[in-house]
């Protein structure tokens, strides 16, 4: 019996290819977007799962009050890790974590590169388990001079692996020994680092650490649990912890507590101290995403199926008067589109393959197909079993529910039956249309952003690190006047950190009419002379910091507009400040607000200070009358001139403000990939709801055709059922777009307005497309000959 | 071997009853070849359908084998279909995606007999109705007259003890449909098949041993057909 039913499934698939094709194409494509996003999600949930005792170690986090709003942040006082192991019970290890700004240079003979690395206490590689290709963890970071390294960054520097006791420089300066060489990270691994050194090399390096107070809050710091069962009480102790060292900074919080470390790749946003989501949203979104178009797939395969049931309906009653049970015949057509949903898993494995390539660059991550896991298999089989059942189930309980006399005697189909398969249209369409209006919407809020005014001009400028000879300053002073004087810049400027990255807070700054019970937390920024005219923005008040004024350098400093409201200046030019153990500064000008941390927030108040050594970036502003590479060749060659020791590492201001809109992007392209396919399946499903309405109506038409009816009359008859359906789903999707794309839009302080027209866009291409798809069968059913459907009967 | 005792059907449209049989009363003998005769719309199909199970009388009882079967479980109804009724329609319908063979065979695959005997069975039919070479075609490379044969070689394969013919051929020319009313005959006097058809044709009537004749819903004579 199955093994009839298996060849009759197979020769009625074969028999009906177009049928075939598009519900194999529907189901495949649908397949692929829902397999893909599940590897992506999978990808996601297996960041930093790796770890033996994962469920034992946390990460400290801070909750602190920042101008009225209590923010939580993962720096922690460096007292901190040691203070809670021997004050708090039921800790086992702890370890603090800190790099140094930006990458450094470690070479090793010819071989110069700049890495990540990390400074770590020695615990470090015991709470975490990496595997060590040589070397032990018992003993890798017991020496201030010894480092530790992975593979690759091994094969980078010494062209092989084992180079445990060889020596490396670091900046140019110290001479270090590799103890232990590890295997290369896992991309799905929060913490990366291409190096790790050990704590006392940074104390070595950076002598005050040891005396940094309470209210500094620099490291991350990471603890293991002895167990789980301590995470209240410690949470409890920890509370008033930093509080109760330093009394003084009650009024900043000061709150830290434990967040697991399983958890801090997909929850990293935090609200009053609590976490609200992060990836989480995303990952979510995207599951979401692939399982409606596997959905919207699937409501096909039921409509095209069904549609087909005058076909079919025969067979049913024969077989029913042959003695057929209806399990029998539900099993048959169970039995087909599971055959089909296998078929589809193919070639969705194919295309899945094919894409993932692409899929992984576009996402910057590395998604792999791991044929040897079970798992893959068993999500294999299970999605095309699951997929099959959801789509023939349906049909295969429509179908097996004709009365065999009614078929029999001419089949005609119940208006029951169309009106779930109306249904089931509607909700495609209204998906699709959802996701085609959201598409346009995060596609716009990109270009705002990207257009709106930053206030500083992102292209022609260019960072460098100031590091080795750089860190001199009169060989700094003669390479900028060198660059100068051959054209290759027009000016330049010293600046505190990654021009586009984030910086230093500080809560200490007052002013007059400061109230007592304030807590402003203040950016501030070192910089060099001409910083204005190096990132190209405009003093609104007052001047730019200039080497004419010898005051400059000690006592002048720059507010930014949001600082000057901040603070509630009337004539902020002229004012001053008092800031820490600092003389009094004098506000000699105010700079207008920029965007250069992150596109969509408002501006953070900030203050400028000349201070070249506390800057680790030089600043760049080409000459634009020359070619952007004869400039940067130039730089290049000075700069190989002037620090031959360290290899000149440009990097592009707009480069580092294009990746800010990453996540924006990758929701772009995702809602514009899927939100396509969606569309496509949709009309899919639209054709065969047309290709049944046509075998129902050809009867009604030909007749029409005889009383004298037009080929248009007939298109507008047949359509307009059609275009009711599009419009239906319209008037649901709209409302629920509005209502999404509100929301996703909260997030930005700046945003376009929701105004109509991506609606209308949605709303026209819609009744276009399906207009365009319907027709296809009308137009066919309009044009046949009258006389072949009235001979039958 | 089925008793129908005052049977009715109507089918009501806004109150007022539409009756397409009444009163019809009869009684049909195992071995018996029964012709159903009249013209169109007098309800010949109807009665056929009810003797089939097909559709349920709106009054009346009606016994198969002794058994009350007026109202009757899906379940029970097709265990009936498997074990002694078999159905023969004017417009054969075969399975399309079937061929001759799996045509054949489907009432045993339902009935659940064994491959070899299955096998041994539809040989014995192909044989007999000349179809061997044709057993691997579809259904729509026969000619009307072939699928006629396969349509009553399938009614045959389950062995059932009555055979209901709607026209059976209707859709036939004159020289198949004679064949296949030989065929009827055959089977009715050399295998005791109790064969009940449907028909328009007064000479395809006197192939069977007796005719209903129904007219407007009603049995209007009960002729017995003189041996030839």
């Amino acid at each position: 019996m199955f093994k009839l039913n298996l060849k009759i499934a197979l020769r009625n698939l074969w028999r009906n290819k177009g049928f075939t094709l598009i519900n194999l194409g529907g189901l495949a494509i649908g397949m692929a977007c829902c397999l893909m996003l599940l590897l992506y999600v999978n990808y996601e949930r297996s960041y930093d799962q790796q770890f033996k005792k994962l469920d034992q170690i946390y990460l400290a986090k801070l909750k602190l009050k920042v101008n009225g709003e209590v923010i939580t942040t993962g720096a922690v006082p460096y007292k901190l890790a040691k203070a809670v192991l021997e004050e708090i019970p039921g800790i086992k290890n702890a370890a603090r974590l800190y790099s140094l700004n930006g990458q450094k240079l470690f070479s090793h003979k010819q071989n110069k590169f700049k890495l990540n690395s990390y400074f770590v206490d020695p615990s470090f590689i015991n709470i975490l388990n990496y595997k060590f290709l040589y070397g032990n963890s018992a003993n890798a970071l017991n020496e201030p001079g010894s480092v530790l390294i992975t593979s690759a960054t091994a094969k980078k520097l010494f062209g092989s692996e084992n180079v445990v006791g060889q020596s490396i420089k670091w900046d140019n300066r110290k001479v270090l020994k590799v103890s232990a060489v590890i295997e290369d990270l896992p991309k799905n691994q929060t913490i990366q680092f291409d190096v790790l050194q050990p704590w006392a090399f940074l104390e070595q390096i950076n002598p005050e650490i040891p005396a940094t107070g309470w209210g500094s809050i620099d490291c991350s710091t990471i603890f293991q649990l002895k167990d789980n069962v301590f995470l209240k009480d410690v949470n409890d102790r920890l509370k008033d912890f930093i509080v109760a060292k330093n009394p003084e900074i009650k009024s900043y919080v000061y709150e830290p507590f434990l967040f697991p470390l399983s958890k801090t790749h997909l929850w990293d946003e935090f609200k009053n101290g609590k976490v609200v989501g992060g990836r989480i949203d995303q990952v979510r979104l995207f599951t979401f995403l692939g399982l409606c178009v596997l959905l919207i797939a699937c409501i096909n395969y039921m409509n095209l199926s069904t549609a087909r049931s005058e076909k079919r309906a025969r067979e049913v009653g024969v077989k029913k008067a042959l003695g057929s049970a209806r399990s029998t015949l539900m099993g048959q057509f169970l039995l087909e589109s599971i055959i089909l949903a296998f078929v589809a898993v193919l070639v969705a494995f194919v295309l899945l393959e094919v894409f993932l390539p692409y899929f992984n660059n576009l996402l910057d991550i590395k998604i792999f197909i791991d044929y040897s896991s079970y798992t893959f298999w068993i999500v294999l089989v299970g999605l095309a079993l699951i997929t099959g059942f959801l789509a023939g189930s349906y049909p295969a309980f429509y179908l097996s529910s004709f009365i065999p006399v009614k078929v029999l005697k001419g089949f005609k189909g119940s208006t029951g039956s169309l009106s779930i398969r109306r249904v089931l249209v509607i909700f495609q369409f209204s998906l699709s249309i959802c996701m085609i209006i959201s598409a346009i919407v995060v596609y716009r809020q990109i270009q705002y952003l990207k257009n709106k005014p930053l206030g500083f001009d992102q292209n022609f400028m260019v960072q460098l690190d100031l590091e080795g000879e750089l860190k001199n300053h009169s060989r700094l002073q003669a390479f900028k006047d060198n660059l100068i004087r051959n054209g290759a810049v027009v000016s330049a400027s010293e600046f505190a950190s990654n021009f586009t990255g984030g910086g230093s807070i500080t809560g200490n700054l007052s002013w007059p009419g400061k109230a007592a019970d304030d807590n402003a937390i203040i950016n501030y920024r070192s910089t060099g002379f001409n910083y204005i005219k190096t990132i190209g923005t405009k003093v609104i008040a007052g001047r730019d910091l200039s080497k004419e004024f010898p005051a400059d350098t000690i006592t002048s400093v720059l507010l930014n507009e949001t600082a000057v409201k901040r603070m509630g200046l009337k004539n902020p030019v002229g004012t001053i400040l008092s800031w820490g153990d600092n003389p009094p500064l004098t506000v000699v000008g105010v700079v207008q607000d920029y965007f250069n941390e992150s596109f969509g927030k408002i501006v953070e108040p900030t203050i400028f200070y000349y201070n070249v050594n506390k800057s680790s970036v030089l600043l760049l502003r080409l000459n634009p009358n020359q070619s952007l590479s004869s400039s940067i060749q130039a730089i290049k060659n000075s700069s190989e001139e002037f620090n031959p020791a360290y290899p000149p590492q440009l990097t592009f201001v707009n480069d580092g403000m294009k990746e800010k809109l990453q996540s924006e992007k990758l929701l772009s392209v995702l809602s514009n990939i899927f939100g396509g396919f969606a569309i496509f399946i949709s009309c899919l499903g639209l054709l065969g709801l047309a290709l049944y309405m046509a075998e129902q109506r050809s009867k009604e038409v030909s007749i029409r055709k005889v009383l004298g009816a037009n080929l248009s009359d007939i298109l507008i008859l047949l359509n307009k059922d059609f275009m009711k359906l599009v419009i239906i789903s319209n008037v649901i999707a709209i409302p629920v777009a509005y209502f999404l794309v509100n929301h996703w839009l909260q997030k930005y302080d700046y945003k376009i307005a929701i105004d109509p027209w991506p609606f209308a866009l949605a709303l026209l291409a819609s009744v276009i497309i399906a207009v365009l798809t319907v027709s296809l069968q009308t137009f066919k059913v309009a044009k046949a000959n009258a006389v072949d459907a009235l001979k039958y009967e | 071997m089925i008793e129908l005792k005052n049977i009715e059907k109507y089918y009501s449209s806004k109150g007022i009853k539409h009756y397409v049989l009444r009163h019809v009363t009869t009684t049909i003998k195992q071995g018996e070849f029964v012709s159903i005769m009249g013209p169109s719309g007098a309800g010949k199909s109807t009665l056929l359908n009810i003797l089939g199970m097909l559709e349920e009388p709106t009054y009346g009882t009606y016994e198969f084998l002794g058994e009350d079967v007026t109202t009757l479980k899906e379940r029970k109804r097709i265990e009936l279909y498997r074990n002694h009724i078999g159905f023969v329609f004017q417009a054969y319908h075969l399975i399309d995606e079937m061929t001759v063979y799996e045509n054949i065979e489907a009432p045993l695959l339902y009935k659940k007999v064994a491959g070899a005997e299955r096998a041994s069975r539809i040989a014995d039919l192909l044989d007999r109705f000349n179809i061997v070479a044709k057993k691997d075609l579809f259904p729509n490379q026969l000619s009307g007259g072939q699928q006629q044969l396969v349509g009553i070689a399938r009614a045959l394969a389950a062995q059932p003890s009555i055979i209901l013919a709607d026209e059976p051929t209707g859709n036939l020319q004159s020289a198949q449909a004679e064949q296949i009313m030989e065929l009827f005959k055959k089977l009715n006097v050399e295998e005791g098949i109790t064969i009940v058809q449907v028909t328009h044709s007064e000479k395809n009537a006197q192939y069977g041993s007796r005719i209903l004749n129904i007219a407007d819903g009603v049995v209007k004579d009960d002729i017995t057909v003189a041996s030839v």
